[in-house]
């Protein structure tokens, strides 16, 4: 997030798209909420009909994976109006020409006939996004799992420095994260082609910083993304795999893909809390400590880093992660000795700049500390490019949109699209063996939009069977006009109905995230 | 009345260690007062209200029932002689009602059993603990009057003690509690008493809410409001000295081997009530929490309430612990104040 979640409390306006806010983020969902008893506007981009759709001043229910299209359609009518912030973008932004020139083509007309989304409310959303004085973007993976995810975010970007909403409080793009940690994973550089701090494995200075501290030679080449690796295992070109907390069998697109591609693999370890499905393909499995069970950091969707500290042992021979990996390292011959966590942080502060001033010491008298935060004394960092961007000046970086990796045809005639619901947690590794959890959502559903379930006779809790191109799976039927006509939504929470077997694998090519968003699909009622 | 020195506090819970587990305030490493077991190096005074009633000592979070090992069935409760020291006014009066509710027309054994082996020492408030306390209101406090085997008023040099029962008088039976001048006593009692009620300002949004309440008030924009932003953690009835439900399941193993397991619950959650055939009588979360409100409020029983004024102690920590300040003062005040500015969208679609 460039901005803090307590400015959600001060916004005038948000604009929120591809997120589920209060199902997926509730705390800050609540905040929405008590924002729009205070008068707040609400601005919501979502083909789905969620909760916060029914509080919305505009709901813009484009078409799914035509976002491009739709947030350059705003940017048409904020430019056509006059009503972008000319200052901003003389002072801030450079390639104002080019954007102008891109988002031109996109009248509502165009983006009516792309989007679906009806001229008047194109306008109103962008007037009312643009007059604001305070607006904040929110958005998750409804915006990023396409294979136009990373256009998708550079469009958002666009947009909030053509309004010069942004380096201001309670303004900003603000990606909400969808775990305790995934922000802190990408941080200490759990990329390929970065080391800790987003510092690259190209520089020559950087590696040789890291090269010094750890005592070895490093590659200057960037890795594989998983995506990348499944498909570099079915080809014999990768040999081993080592997957800590991740479980790919059920959350990586193209479930069947994944199967195989793990079989091909020589050798697969697998650290977990949990004997996950991925977790029983493996050779050896490593059982890791619990979030309870261990002394560390994390680091939240507003970059801050927060201590948590061991309450409970581990059970039987699990270990802290770290641990593990210490010790497996030792065993391949290089001789990591880190004795706590507290001597890894030391080592984060040395290596990474913008972590260089969050020591456990500081932490443990507050209630964390957002990064970048350069030294002992720096105080962190609520709002991110006020007075200039990182790199000096913004760049408008217009992007054209483009369809679907996998537009519905005769056959297959829906377009399903993924996510999660409020009960469940990702792959259910944990949630799934928590039996109030369970007793809430124990079984996976598919929502079909109930013109659509009429035409084609399914009920209520009807058993259907979905497929795609790539593989089948059956489930019960949920019938609810959230969705729109010819769409349909499920989740991945469930190793029953693995709806990952169906997702397309298309990647997005700069991010390799896969199309989680829209593969087309067929449904029909099982007998 | 007793009185004790209170630089002879520490030998007292010492000595009662010898024959039961002391369980007391305790400072934890980051600060924070919980309840453990006594240890005079961490042992407190300075603990405020600790963040969880005292329930879990009788309805443990969770809990084996039974193991069942190749078809064989063993009884795993286990129960241990218990004495909690420090509880605030509030909790003694949850605990007074939980009492009542639980054995009412059946008696709990798991529950019973740890009655049985617990003993209770109340330290009356002399204040409110924070701004959420409304004790006075609730007439749950600042102090217990009844229920307990020991209450400890703090006059700051010593201790007054009260006797509440038998085996208090026997906790109370060691040389270091010297007999107190009953009348100087109960003067101290109750300019203590006094000046704690005169520091802990009464909620007339509390009394307001029951009245509308019970005059069938339509509340419905109220409980729409919460019920759209409640997240459903169900911490409010956890932290609630009150709130009793719990759930019973199974684990198993194999065929012949698993464990029934005891677990707390709450009403909040739709699978609370929801039905085998999947009708849920209370369907939506506005639903659940009226139903959790009223009965606070409401709906309780006479006779479990013991003599206070409902079925909330007033100790305030839905109001200090809710994610999304959805606790029994706020709720009290939107019912007051109804407030129906609903915040629905105009729904503005071609």
């Amino acid at each position: 997030m460039t901005n803090s979640i307590g400015e959600f409390d001060d916004a005038d306006l948000f604009l929120i798209t591809g997120s589920n806010t209060t199902t997926q983020h509730p705390l800050i969902g609540t905040r929405i909420l008590n924002a729009k008893e205070r008068g707040a506007k609400l601005i919501v981009i979502d083909p789905r009909t969620i909760q916060l759709a029914e509080y919305a001043d505009v709901h813009l229910r484009q078409n799914v994976g035509t976002d491009v299209a739709v947030l350059n359609g705003l940017m048409n009518v904020i430019i056509a109006e006059g009503l972008y912030d000319s200052q901003f973008v003389e002072t801030r932004t450079e390639g104002f020409d080019a954007l102008k020139d891109v988002v031109s083509r996109y009248t509502p007309k165009v983006v009516k006939a792309l989007a679906g989304v009806p001229t008047r409310d194109l306008e109103k959303a962008a007037r009312m996004y643009a007059q604001a004085d305070k607006a904040m973007i929110a958005y998750a993976m409804g915006i990023t799992q396409h294979i136009t995810g990373t256009d998708n975010v550079k469009t958002i970007a666009n947009l909030a420095m053509l309004t010069g909403h942004l380096g201001r409080p309670a303004t900003g793009v603000n990606p909400l994260r969808g775990q305790n940690n995934v922000q802190g994973a990408c941080d200490m550089g759990g990329l390929p082609n970065v080391f800790s701090g987003y510092q690259s494995v190209a520089n020559a200075e950087v590696r040789a910083k890291f090269e010094q501290a750890w005592g070895v030679t490093l590659s200057d080449t960037p890795g594989m993304t998983i995506t990348e690796m499944m498909s570099a295992a079915l080809k014999g070109d990768l040999k081993a795999m080592y997957v800590m907390g991740e479980n790919p069998m059920l959350s990586d697109a193209d479930s069947n893909h994944v199967e195989h591609a793990l079989a091909k693999l020589e050798f697969l370890v697998v650290q977990d809390i949990f004997l996950s499905e991925t977790a029983c393909l493996a050779d050896v499995v490593l059982p890791a400590a619990s979030f309870a069970e261990k002394t560390g950091t994390y680091t939240n969707t507003e970059r801050r880093v927060q201590m948590a500290y061991k309450a409970i042992d581990p059970p039987g021979a699990a270990r802290p992660d770290w641990e593990i990996i210490c010790a497996v390292s030792r065993l391949a011959g290089y001789n990591m000795n880190y004795g706590t966590p507290h001597d890894i942080m030391q080592e984060i502060n040395a290596l990474t700049p913008s972590y260089a001033g969050i020591t456990h010491e500081r932490l443990a008298k507050c209630h964390g500390l957002q990064w970048p935060c350069l030294n002992a004394e720096h105080p962190g960092t609520a709002i991110l490019h006020r007075d200039r961007f990182t790199k000096g000046l913004g760049t408008f970086l217009p992007c054209d949109f483009k369809p679907l990796a996998e537009v519905p045809n005769e056959e297959y005639d829906f377009i399903l699209t993924t996510g999660r619901i409020y009960y469940q947690y990702h792959t259910g590794t944990m949630t799934r063996r928590t039996s109030i959890l369970e007793r809430e959502a124990p079984r996976a559903l598919v929502q079909i939009n109930p013109e659509d379930a009429r035409r084609l006779d399914i009920e209520h809790n009807d058993l259907v069977e979905l497929a795609s191109r790539r593989g089948s799976i059956t489930l019960n039927a949920e019938v609810t006009d959230m969705v729109p006509r010819k769409v349909l939504f499920s989740t991945f929470h469930f190793h029953e109905a693995p709806i990952n077997v169906l997702t397309n694998p298309a990647l997005d090519p700069v991010s390799k995230i896969p199309e989680y968003k829209g593969c087309a699909v067929k449904i029909r009622r099982l007998a | 009345m007793k009185r004790l020195a209170k630089k002879d506090l520490l030998d007292v819970l010492k000595g009662w260690t010898k024959t039961c587990t002391v369980m007391c305030p305790t400072i934890k490493p980051q600060g924070d007062a919980l309840f453990d077991t006594f240890d005079a190096a961490t042992f407190t005074l300075d603990y405020g209200k600790p963040p969880n009633p005292p329930k879990s000592f009788f309805l443990p979070h969770s809990e084996v029932i039974f193991e069942v090992i190749d078809g064989r069935y063993e009884e795993r409760t286990k129960v241990d002689k218990t004495l909690l020291f420090g509880i605030r006014a509030c909790d003694m009066t949850g605990l007074a009602q939980a009492r009542s509710f639980m054995n009412r027309d059946k008696t709990d054994p798991y529950y019973q059993a740890r009655l049985d082996a617990t003993l209770t020492v109340v330290m009356a408030c002399a204040g409110p603990q924070n701004a959420t306390c409304f004790c006075t209101t609730t007439r749950s406090g600042p102090c217990a009057s009844g229920g307990f085997d020991l209450q400890f008023y703090d006059l700051g040099e010593s201790f007054l003690v009260e006797i509440g029962s038998e085996r208090g008088a026997e906790l109370a039976a060691v040389p270091v509690f010297v007999k107190a001048d009953e009348a100087q006593a109960s003067g101290q009692v109750a300019e203590f008493w006094h000046k704690a009620v005169d520091a802990i300002p009464a909620v007339t949004d509390i009394h307001d809410a029951i009245a509308r309440l019970a005059e069938g008030a339509d509340c419905s924009p109220v409980w729409e409001r919460f019920g759209a932003k409640c997240i459903v953690c169900g911490g409010c009835a956890f932290v609630c000295p009150t709130c009793t439900c719990f759930n019973v399941y199974d684990q198993a193993r194999d065929k012949d081997s698993g464990v029934r397991i005891k677990a707390w619950d709450a009403c909040l959650y739709g699978g609370f009530t929801r039905e085998a055939s999947s009708h849920n009588p209370r369907p939506t979360q506005a639903a659940r929490l009226q139903r959790r409100h009223e009965h606070k409020l409401l709906y309780y029983n006479a006779t479990d309430i013991q003599a206070a004024l409902c079925g909330c102690v007033g100790c305030g920590r839905c109001s200090d612990y809710c994610p999304v300040h959805i606790g029994t003062l706020e709720v009290a005040r939107a019912i007051v104040q109804k407030q129906d500015n609903s915040t629905g969208g105009d729904h503005d679609r071609e």
